[in-house]
């Protein structure tokens, strides 16, 4: 829905033209909350967002946007649809509920309620994603700050396997780098830049020192730093081992003590390499013993918008981030064993329900095709690969576009997002709306004993 | 053949093309159908157009070669999507993440073309027994959903 007072304040229609101002962009875990958007009946203009994000806006006007609800292929009305997703469901003795991103919290807290009182397993984009860096968050926690922290005080940003010119295009701007922040008036000129990255990316071409590690050495590398930080001495493996020489690391120990204020910005260069969640958790000791000398923090730049919401609404309704499975009526928790790609490869999963992720294309083959061998409910905007292994397809509702919800930014702060149009039919007014309709059906076909 | 490290990840052009859910079009085939390498490895490779990338499993996918300054010698780029998917392994390490970065893998010298998304989704996916029963049930590459659609 649209709420009055954004509307008043925000939300300006003439003759068929809506303006909006102060939207919040559902693209990247920056969640950009400065968008302007000017909608006719047939265009969109965007000001302020980047690239993908002024796609991601198009879809409103988009002409392969699905509208229509879809079992095995055929259109068909909207009750019948729940029914036969609700019915694949209830059926399956090992459901999986996969809650995407790009969608609000609201939406989430539904499907997770939906696969605890079926007793499914229940994860979300995070375990593709930053899940290893969550983990170490759990093994050695994690010195962090808002966004807005590190605009404002930030000298020194460490991109350690990450990309933001490409993954986050208005990362370095908004809050890293390229801005004028109250303690650095200077802007650019009174930060550093390192890049930690085997390849030379286009943030990487920007650095003020560009690491460039041999493809899989991050947590040798992350230990030689804390050593060259202690004052100790290297072991004379170091550069043959990682790729980096000692002058190099040293360099880069130096420039540690010598900041005010700096920014570990970790990837998923370091989450889905091998290591896994050793190389977060190193980086976090590293951001604690960085803050022997000067003020560190350490943050990962999670890649979707409201990724990190997911872990958030698991935990405080399952305590636990992702991969939680409610078989037993109780959440437990077991990346490896209850994380969808895990669960998907043993085969031992027999029914899914997909909201807002595209698991179809970015999944590894050998999960796409345990998901083609069982029946998939696909909540999609889209065609794609995700609608292309999906049985029944309820059209998706976009988030902070059509409807509102609140977002977890990258650094945790939660956003709400307001809506300035309605979705392009009438029967269902959010994902969170959805998903309410088809519990209720599963409550009517399996009723709790 | 040679043994080579295989990267992923995501780039800005790549991003706008899923995120304007433009993923069954021939854009997506540009932006995530190519694969960076650098130019010894190019020489190495002997100079080829296409190469063929295959995992441990004996999954392979076809890309489009592309010599770059960008990559160390003995590693290579493809970006985030269904062409990289084809061959990045589902290991977790028990954590849930599949290996999207630093899996060995192999690399050769191949002819084209490199295959559209809904060929590649058919190839590696409408197969076997029961592909019959994926054409009943699956949506597959269908457009009876869409705007304009009756």
């Amino acid at each position: 829905m649209i709420s009055n007072v954004v509307k008043q304040d925000l939300v300006k229609e003439d003759q068929g033209i809506i303006k909006c101002t102060d939207v919040t962009c559902p693209v990247c875990g920056m969640s950009c909350d400065d968008i302007e958007i000017e909608l006719n009946p047939t265009t969109v203009t965007t000001k302020n967002a980047c690239l993908m994000g002024d796609a991601k806006f198009q879809e409103l006007r988009s002409s392969h946007r699905l509208v229509h609800p879809i079992v095995n292929g055929e259109r068909v009305a909207w009750q019948e649809a729940l029914e036969a997703a609700a019915d694949i469901l209830v059926k399956a003795k090992r459901p999986f509920f996969f809650m995407g991103s790009e969608t609000s919290n609201e939406a989430m807290a539904v499907g997770i309620e939906i696969a605890e009182y079926l007793g499914g397993l229940v994860d979300g984009n995070a375990t593709i994603c930053h899940g290893p860096t969550v983990m170490a968050i759990q093994d050695a926690g994690q010195v962090g700050c808002t966004l807005g922290e590190c605009r404002n005080r930030s000298d020194l940003a460490i991109y350690w396997g990450c990309n933001p010119a490409d993954s986050h295009p208005r990362h370095m701007s908004r809050h890293s780098m390229y801005n004028r922040g109250f303690f650095v008036e200077q802007g650019y000129q009174g930060r550093k830049m390192v890049v930690v990255d085997p390849r030379r990316s286009p943030t990487a071409a920007q650095a003020d020192l560009h690491v460039q590690l041999l493809p899989g050495k991050d947590y040798e590398l992350l230990d030689a730093v804390m050593v060259a930080l202690r004052g100790q001495e290297l072991n004379p493996d170091t550069e043959k081992v990682t790729g980096v020489s000692q002058d190099t690391i040293k360099k880069m120990a130096e420039m540690i003590k010598e900041c005010k204020f700096g920014v570990i910005w970790v990837g998923l260069g370091i989450a889905s390499t091998h290591g896994k969640h050793h190389n977060a958790s190193i980086a976090m000791r590293l951001t604690q013993l960085a803050n022997t000398y000067s003020k560190f923090v350490i943050l990962a730049n999670r890649g979707h918008c409201n990724v990190a919401g997911f872990n958030q609404v698991l935990s405080w309704t399952a305590g636990f981030p992702f991969a939680v499975d409610y078989s037993r009526g109780v959440p437990r928790y077991q990346p490896g064993e209850y994380s969808c790609v895990d669960a998907l490869k043993r085969g031992e999963v027999d029914a899914m329900l997909v909201m807002c992720a595209d698991l179809g294309g970015h999944l590894p083959k050998k999960a796409v095709e345990r998901m083609m061998d069982i029946p998939v409910v696909s909540l999609e905007i889209a065609p794609g690969p995700q609608a292309f292994v999906s049985d029944v397809i309820l059209p998706g509702v976009l988030d902070g576009m059509e409807c509102e919800g609140t977002f977890y930014r990258m650094d945790n702060v939660p956003i709400y997002a307001r809506s300035f149009t309605k979705p392009p039919f009438d029967f269902t007014e959010s994902n969170e709306d959805t998903l309410k309709q088809l519990l209720k059906i599963v409550k009517e076909k399996k009723p709790r004993k | 053949m040679m043994d080579i490290i295989l990267n992923t990840g995501s780039t800005v052009y790549q991003g706008a093309i899923i995120k304007g859910g433009n993923k069954f079009t021939e854009g997506y085939t540009r932006e995530a159908g190519y694969c960076n390498i650098n130019p010894a490895d190019f020489e190495a490779l002997g100079r080829p157009w296409f190469v063929r990338v295959t995992n441990e499993y004996g999954d392979s996918v076809v890309v489009r070669a592309k010599k770059t300054n960008t990559q160390q010698v003995g590693e290579v780029f493809i970006p985030r999507g269904i062409w990289a998917n084809v061959v990045v392994t589902p290991e977790t390490e028990s954590t849930g993440s599949p290996r999207y970065k630093n899996l060995p893998v192999k690399i050769e010298k191949c002819d084209g073309p490199v295959q559209g998304p809904e060929e590649l989704m058919r190839s590696s996916f409408v197969n076997g027994a029961n592909a019959a029963e994926y054409e009943s049930k699956k949506y597959l590459d269908k457009k009876t959903s869409q705007v304009g659609q009756h």
